[in-house]
Order: C-alpha cells, then sequence, then structure tokens
C-alpha cells in the first residue's frame, strides 16, 4: 500500500514536472526559398540565434521555446495555409515572421481571429499594421518591429530632394503590390516637397530588358532613380544603366540592401541609398555581440540580409518580455503585456521602451531608419555623421 | 532617332533570345508533330549545368572566356541527354498509342519534375553567370549594345546554320527532313523514325541548353528563368510558325521588338500586351503562323 502510494506519487511529480518543462511554441513564417529567401532566411536564422540565447539562460518562465518553422514561399495562398496550420494544428502562442506584403495582409487575419499575437518582422506594407484598428475590431494583435513604407519613402523623398538637392526623380517600381504601394507611397512623399515625378514607370518580375524604362527616365531629364522594386530587377536596372552609358543615382527602398543586387549588379551597383534600420557595424556593444554570435552559428562573414536578421532577433526578444510579462501563454494577456511592456528591451536595432501603445503598434519610428550606401559588395553607412558616437542608438520618439 | 535605333537594337537582342528558344520547338514539331512543353526548363538546366561547369573550370584557374568554351561540349551532351530522356519517358508512347493528348499532359509534368529537381539542387535564387565578354558595351554610332548580346546574335544565327547545313549535307540530317516530310513514306523507304524522333528530341534540347548558356549572362540563372523565357518562346513559335525555322527567328525578332518598343512609346505598363495581341491576330488569320505552310489534316 505505502508503495503504491508513494509511486503515485512519483508519477504525479512526474506529469508535474512534464508540465512545467512543456516548451512554448512559437510559430515562424517566411519565403525560405525563391526570390526573396535572402531577406526570409536571414530573418530566420536571427529568430533562431535569439531562441538559443534564450533557452540556453533558462527559458521563459522557466519554459524551453519551440519554434514551429513554416516556408510560406512568399506565396499569399501557402502564407494562408501556413497561419490556419499554425493557429489550428500546432496551436502556437504567438507567431514571428512574414517578409512579403502581401502574403501577411493575406495570412495575418487568422492569428487576428484566434488572438494569437503576431510580429511582422520584416515586412513593410503601410497597411499592415492597420488592417484590423478600432473601431471594427476590439483588439489589433499585429505588431511590427520593421521601417513600413511611410517611413520608407517619406526618407527617401527627403534624401533624394533635401538633402541631395535632385529636382527631376524618376520612379522605376515593379508590378506587384509591393512596388506599386511603393509607388504610391513615394509619389505622395515627393508631392510634400512639391516635386512630380519626370516619369513612373513600371516592370515585370522576371524582366531582363530596361531600356525602355530608362530610355524613357532618360529622356525626360530624370537626375536620380529612385526605385520599388527587389534584388534581381534591380541589378537589371544599374546594369541596363551601365549598357546605356547612363548613370544617375539610385536611391530606393531598403531592398536595395539585398544580396541578389549586391552580388549580380557588382561594381554597377555601387553607391546606390537605401534606409537601413541595422547596418553590420558593431556601432554598440548589443550589435557587436549579435554580429559576432550571428558570424559564429552561420560561419559567414556577411550576413545576407542583415536588417531582416536584426529585426528577426528583437521581435524574440520582444515577444519573451511579453510573455514573461503577462505571465503565461494567454494570447490576450500577451498582447495587453506588449502594449504596456515595462521592461526595456535592448535589441540589436533600437532599445525599445514602451515600444507599443493600444493604438500604435510599430516599433520604428522616423528617426531610427539611417541612410545605408553599396560600397564594394557591402552595405555602409551612407553619412556616417548620422550614426556617429551616442548617435548609434537611436530610440523610438515619444509623441 | 539614335533613340528609336537603341529600341530597336536591344529589341532584336531580346526577340533574337525569343527566336532560338522557339527554334527547338520548331525540331521537334518538324518530325513528330509534338512539342516538348517543358523547352523553358530544358533552357534552366543547360544553363545551371553551364554555371556548376564553368565555376568548376574557373576554378581550374582558367580565364572565364577559355572556361566558357570548355563548358560548351559539356552542356550540349548534358542538353542532348535530356533531350532523349523526356523522348522516352514522355513522348515514345503517346506517339505509339497516336495518343492526342498524352505527350502535352507528359511533357508539362516532365518539365515540372526538372524545375523542382533544379530548385533542390542549386535553390531558388537568381545566379550571376560568368561572363566570357567585357561587360562595358560597345557604342555604335550612338547606339549602345553590349558584347554579350552581339554574342547571343552570332550564337543563335551560327547554331540554326549548323542545323540547317546538317539537315541538308548529312544522312541522318536527309533522314530528318525526310521525317518531318512524310513520316510514314520516310518509315516504308527504311529510315528508323522513331529513333529519328529521339534524335530530334535530342538536337531540340541541345539547342535549348546551348540557348541557355548564351543568354545566361545578360538575363540571371535560376530555376524558373525557363517559365517567362518559354512561355514568350512558344508565342513567337505561334506567330512565325511552328514549320519553319525562319519563322521563328523573324518572329522573335518581331516580339521582342514589339516589347521595346511599346515600352518607351506607349506605356511600359502595356510591354506584353502588343505581342499578345499580335498572336491573336495571326491564330485568328493565319492559323499556321506567318512563314508557316498550311497544312490540311486529312481525318
Amino acid at each position: 500500500m505505502k508503495l503504491k502510494l508513494a509511486m503515485t506519487a512519483v508519477a504525479v511529480f512526474l506529469s508535474g514536472a512534464a508540465f512545467a518543462a512543456d516548451p512554448i511554441k512559437i510559430g515562424l513564417s517566411g519565403p525560405f526559398t525563391g526570390g526573396s529567401s535572402s531577406m526570409g532566411v536571414s530573418m530566420r536564422d536571427g529568430v533562431k540565434l535569439a531562441v538559443d540565447e534564450i533557452n540556453k539562460a533558462g527559458g521563459v518562465l522557466g519554459r524551453q521555446i519551440s519554434l514551429v518553422e513554416r516556408d510560406d514561399e512568399a506565396k499569399n495562398e501557402l502564407g494562408v495555409q501556413i497561419a490556419q496550420e499554425l493557429v489550428n494544428k500546432e496551436s502556437v502562442v504567438a507567431s514571428v515572421g512574414f517578409i512579403n506584403t502581401g502574403v501577411a495582409l493575406a495570412a495575418q487575419r487568422f492569428f487576428q481571429e484566434a488572438e494569437i499575437p503576431v510580429f511582422n518582422n520584416v515586412a513593410t506594407g503601410s497597411v499592415i499594421a492597420k488592417q484590423f484598428v478600432a473601431p471594427e475590431h476590439k483588439a489589433n494583435y499585429i505588431f511590427r518591429n520593421a521601417a513600413n513604407d511611410t517611413i520608407q519613402s517619406a526618407m527617401i523623398a527627403d534624401e533624394a530632394v533635401k538633402r541631395q538637392g535632385f529636382k527631376k526623380p524618376a520612379i522605376l517600381a515593379d508590378s506587384t503590390n509591393y512596388g506599386q504601394l511603393g509607388k504610391t507611397d513615394l509619389t505622395a512623399a515627393l508631392a510634400k516637397s512639391g516635386i512630380t515625378p519626370v516619369a513612373t514607370e513600371k516592370f515585370n518580375i522576371g524582366d531582363t530588358d530596361m531600356t525602355s524604362q530608362l530610355l524613357k527616365a532618360k529622356e525626360a531629364g530624370a537626375d536620380v532613380i529612385l526605385t520599388y522594386a527587389i534584388g534581381p530587377e534591380l541589378a537589371q536596372i544599374a546594369n541596363g544603366m551601365a549598357k546605356l552609358g547612363w548613370k544617375v543615382p539610385m536611391i530606393g527602398s531598403w531592398t536595395l540592401s539585398m544580396a541578389s543586387f549586391i552580388d549580380t549588379a557588382g561594381p554597377n551597383g555601387d553607391g546606390a541609398m537605401m534606409p537601413q534600420t541595422f547596418i553590420q557595424m558593431p556601432t554598440t556593444p548589443k550589435r557587436k555581440a549579435f554580429i559576432e554570435a550571428y558570424q559564429k552559428a552561420y560561419n559567414v562573414d556577411r550576413i545576407p540580409s542583415p536588417v531582416s536578421a536584426a529585426q528577426g532577433y528583437d521581435s524574440i526578444y520582444l515577444l519573451a518580455a511579453a510573455i514573461k510579462q503577462a505571465g503565461g501563454t494567454d494570447g490576450r494577456k500577451i498582447r495587453e503585456a506588449l502594449e504596456n511592456l515595462n521592461e526595456k528591451v535592448e535589441g540589436v536595432v533600437t532599445t525599445y521602451d514602451k515600444p507599443f501603445t493600444a493604438t500604435d503598434h510599430e516599433a520604428i519610428t522616423d528617426n531610427i531608419p539611417v541612410f545605408g550606401l553599396v560600397k564594394g559588395g557591402r552595405v555602409v553607412p551612407a553619412h556616417p555623421e548620422d550614426i556617429a558616437g551616442d548617435k548609434a542608438l537611436r530610440v523610438k520618439s515619444k509623441s | 532617332m539614335s533613340i528609336l535605333m537603341q529600341l530597336v537594337v536591344s529589341g532584336m537582342a531580346v526577340g533574337m533570345i525569343y527566336g532560338v528558344i522557339a527554334f527547338g520547338y520548331q525540331l521537334t514539331f518538324a518530325t513528330s508533330k509534338t512539342l516538348n512543353f517543358g523547352q523553358g526548363e530544358a533552357l534552366m538546366l543547360g544553363a545551371l549545368v553551364g554555371l556548376t561547369a564553368i565555376n568548376f573550370l574557373i576554378g581550374q584557374s582558367l580565364g572565364t572566356f577559355w572556361a566558357y568554351l570548355l563548358m560548351l561540349p559539356i552542356v550540349l551532351a548534358f542538353g542532348a541527354l535530356q533531350g532523349t530522356v523526356v523522348e522516352w519517358l514522355g513522348v515514345r508512347q503517346a506517339i505509339k498509342t497516336k495518343s492526342e493528348a498524352g505527350w502535352i499532359m507528359a511533357t508539362i509534368a516532365l518539365g515540372i519534375i526538372f524545375k523542382n529537381v533544379a530548385e533542390n539542387v542549386w535553390g531558388r535564387d537568381a545566379l550571376k553567370f560568368p561572363s566570357p565578354l567585357p561587360e562595358a558595351s560597345l557604342s555604335f554610332w550612338g547606339i549602345r549594345i553590349q558584347p554579350m548580346e552581339i554574342a547571343i546574335v552570332i550564337g543563335a544565327v551560327g547554331m540554326m546554320l549548323a542545323v540547317e547545313f546538317f539537315n541538308r549535307r548529312t544522312i541522318l540530317g536527309k533522314a530528318v527532313v525526310a521525317t518531318a516530310n512524310d513520316r510514314d513514306a520516310a518509315g516504308l523507304m527504311g529510315i528508323d523514325t522513331a529513333k529519328v524522333i529521339t534524335f530530334s528530341y535530342a538536337l531540340s534540347s541541345m539547342t535549348a541548353a546551348f540557348a541557355g548558356v548564351l543568354v545566361a549572362p545578360v538575363t540571371l540563372t535560376g530555376a524558373t528563368m525557363g517559365a517567362v523565357l518559354g512561355l514568350k518562346a512558344f508565342a513567337v513559335a505561334i506567330i512565325g510558325g511552328l514549320s519553319s525555322g525562319l519563322g521563328v527567328v523573324v518572329g522573335g525578332l518581331i516580339l521582342g521588338v514589339t516589347e521595346t518598343l511599346t515600352g518607351y512609346y506607349i506605356s511600359t505598363g502595356y510591354k506584353d500586351v502588343p505581342g499578345l495581341v499580335l498572336l491573336l491576330l495571326v491564330l485568328s488569320l493565319r492559323p499556321s503562323g506567318l512563314f508557316g505552310k498550311a497544312t490540311i489534316k486529312k481525318v
């Protein structure tokens, strides 16, 4: 009898222990193959790095974090399928990811409906974090720690018009959601400085000849080319300009930092400028530690997409802090914790001091990104004075 | 004026790329009245195999130019092999049973398989193909053109002349022509038409693989490069006429030049429209293509 009691006690104890050690499941989705994979893979690797560090330090609330990884191939329909799987089958506590604006807009509603917080750590479409806002929706479960297109297009316009004094910009954008929404944002941002683009041209994914687009820009007298597209086609633009023997500066969205642009454009891509939340340089101790850890873990010198890696890494620390504050894995409590985060989270991009409120789900404000410049196969700061000294760490402005 | 000329020249370079790929469609259609819908994938595989080969050869401390020349036979042999496999697996049975649609499904299916294999072997990123010629463009009377674009035109014309020479001057080539003219009669004359068809598939994929390494330095290389090019080339083959080698070249030039001209003079957003309108016009007015011989199908 005594033995039986002892065994029951042991069994109870064991099951209790098993419960405490139950991992916290977090979804991770993005394009790990295909044209946007350099961003997706860097983001994933940044996320995994943060999860490993947290788990080694004992996890969150004494529980380990386990990731459920899914490749959405940058396809909207696949993103929708994955979101449903993560919510219904895997019962994740929260999810991070989304590189492509289209995928995010199509897929995140499933998290919203299930009241599971989702972190957009790369996708930039302006509307993403505002897809489910009051009064139509009681609470918004969509958070973002990436510089959105409203911020980026304003920065591009300011850089081109105010800082560098160009008067006749031409806009070249691809025909995807990303390119066309970005083009609209960019036109609006230019209009604020009273500038109308001299040419607005379009091309398709996979186009190999940019002669028509570039000649139109050239004949219109463009003195700078503003871009909203992704790596391979951006490279065709840079190479096409070299072919036509016409060289004007290229300033565009952050995708000009993609490895596929830098590598395929080669010397023709040198000088291209784009907004960056993070440049691979050890300007703060946290950044130094992050770069070294990344290089060691994945055995690379150049991070394929430093911005994606840093934002992926930060998204996990923000989430972990919120789960700790919520004291559990209830989606509603995690959202409330995120909207009123007590802990200051020291991230790679910035130090997050109350990054979100109930009405503001954007952790990155327009004062955080700086301009990067392609130089010799790397992205370096375009204006070193912008990140000199104590300006290296730029924190969200309080409204 | 120089703008118009620049557009025409750039359009011709693009059009020649379409023409070379469309030429492969024409080769198999002539002998077997079937097409390899995986022609774009044959091109893609050729380019990727070529990329691996050329990188290996450059690694052996060869210059890019010599590495490129040495890589060509490897790619051509691979293309021939790949075409043979397609014919064996996808087309032979359909021809034997006189199936009307079997070969369509089979070649599309094989194309998808090849694409998936390529994605697993080479990944899905667009890769840069080392250019054997200098990348700085040349200027002729204010019109600028890349040396590689000239090489594409020369390579494409050279390849078509070689095939034409082969058909007219060699005994095997004559068997191909005979089969193209009348398969049954050729069979009765003692020509093994099944072998000729296999051979035409090998030749077709070989030209596709060659086209792949020819265009790769200009277009970037990747598992998805075949899809757009293969489709455009198919339109070219319809416009020019599937039974005419000259037709597909002219069809390619027409499509390439209309694309760049529309892009400049109308709108880059409508670049692809006139080509497709032309395709519809040709289909309704001259279904056998601009240069095709009208065939009467006896049932």
